[in-house]
């Protein structure tokens, strides 16, 4: 049979749907795990399947771009009838390296770079083409990553962490962040500009001052500025100037 | 002091213990204390591949843990000693005397435990276990990561 990957697909993307501190994505988990585990109830018996969908609901949590591959992986650990207790150990350990990797590649990688590039564009004047480019590249990312990780996960079992040692994903992670630093570069003066544009001359001098002066307070951990409450100060400042100059 | 760090997480190495801790703490290596995984290649591989290449982490059962505490805590380097449970630390502990303070940093739900915290559910009997530790004059706190307040255990317990 044909294992029904595309239905699991299809649930992982409301894996964060049912997030709590108690499971936190385990119930998320168990949904999109449940269409690999279904034949289990034919292959074994109704009760070795309803033990395997609880088992993939327990405690879960990784990146929800990655989650699929501890979900393929459980999935066929289940069908090649590892014991219990195994399973649910290789579900904890993948927790860290999916996380982490996820991280790294998407959070601190690809979607800061795809940011980047969609303020690039927008500096550059390609107006709403530039949100339709970043939401196609951006998702076909990570839809991508997303299957990849379900069927490297089903393709191995046990063996998964053959899949995260592939040097195609160690090339990626190498690429993805200083890709990131560079779109990231090539934005901030261009969308400073950008905005800056239709101020004058002096108005855009203050704000680079005060930008200046931000950077220089957050160099001071000591005195617990942080760019939020940074930002919201001046927010604050600009509206109170504002209010009495009129 | 060279371990700066005895902690009680079920998920073992993950994010929080390796950036949210690793970084701060300046660590130099990770012990994790787990019988089994100390015999599972497959769970070793895995947990390594949490970690950024400059931190060691030693995979070791409770009994060499014992052994080898007082080595560890003569290595330069400061580190980290992670547990899953309660009862890994307590023996420790036991056999031990460096251990004087204890981080619970994520139990978390299961049959029998109720919520004590948003990171730790725990049973009775773990409470109790915990509370034993703290009546040999461990100090017992609760804090998932650097910039949370350390709950005491009288707190959460």
């Amino acid at each position: 049979m044909k294992p029904p990957l595309g239905r699991t697909l299809l649930r992982l993307f409301t894996v964060q749907g049912s997030w709590n501190y108690e499971r936190m994505q385990g119930v998320g988990v168990g949904v999109a795990e449940e269409p690999l585990l279904r034949d289990l109830a034919v292959s074994r018996s109704a009760a070795a399947y309803r033990a395997a969908v609880a088992r993939a609901a327990h405690f879960f949590n990784a990146h929800p771009y990655l989650c699929g591959m501890a979900v393929g992986a459980a999935a066929r650990a289940e069908h090649d009838g590892t014991p219990p207790d195994q399973v649910e150990r290789l579900r904890t350990a993948l927790c860290g390296p999916l996380g982490s990797l996820g991280d790294r590649l998407v959070w601190a990688g690809w979607l800061p770079l795809n940011s980047g590039l969609a303020l690039v564009g927008v500096s550059l004047g390609l107006g709403w083409w530039t949100v339709v480019g970043f939401l196609a590249l951006y998702n076909a990312g990570h839809v991508a990553l997303r299957w990849w990780a379900l069927r490297a996960g089903w393709a191995r079992g046990m063996r998964v962490a053959e899949a995260l040692r592939q040097p195609v994903l160690q090339r990626a992670a190498a690429v993805v962040g200083p890709g990131m630093a560079l779109a990231m570069g090539a934005a901030l003066p261009l969308a400073a500009g950008y905005l800056g544009g239709p101020f004058p001359g002096w108005a855009r001098a203050l704000v680079a001052g005060v930008a200046g002066v931000g950077l220089v307070l957050l160099r001071l951990p000591r005195l617990g500025v942080t760019g939020l409450r940074f930002g919201l100060g001046v927010v604050a400042m600009a509206l109170v100037v504002g209010w009495a100059w009129r | 002091m060279s371990i700066k760090l005895f902690r009680i997480d079920d998920r073992l190495i993950h994010g929080q213990v390796v950036v949210g801790w690793g970084q701060p703490l300046h660590v130099g290596f990770i012990v994790l204390v787990d019988d089994a995984v100390r015999a599972s290649p497959v769970e070793q591989e895995l947990y390594r591949m949490g970690v950024p290449p400059h931190i060691d982490v030693i995979f070791a059962s409770l009994a060499e843990a014992v052994a080898q505490l007082p080595e560890w805590d003569a290595d330069p380097r400061p580190g980290i000693v992670l547990a899953g449970d309660i009862a890994t630390l307590a023996a420790l502990t036991e056999n031990c005397h460096r251990v004087t303070r204890i981080n619970v940093g994520g139990i978390h739900a299961r049959p029998g435990r109720s919520e004590r915290l948003r990171f730790v559910f725990l049973s009775d009997a773990e409470v109790e276990q915990l509370q034993r530790l703290a009546a040999r004059g461990v100090e017992v706190t609760a804090q998932d990561v650097p910039t949370a307040r350390p709950v005491p255990l009288a707190e959460f317990t």
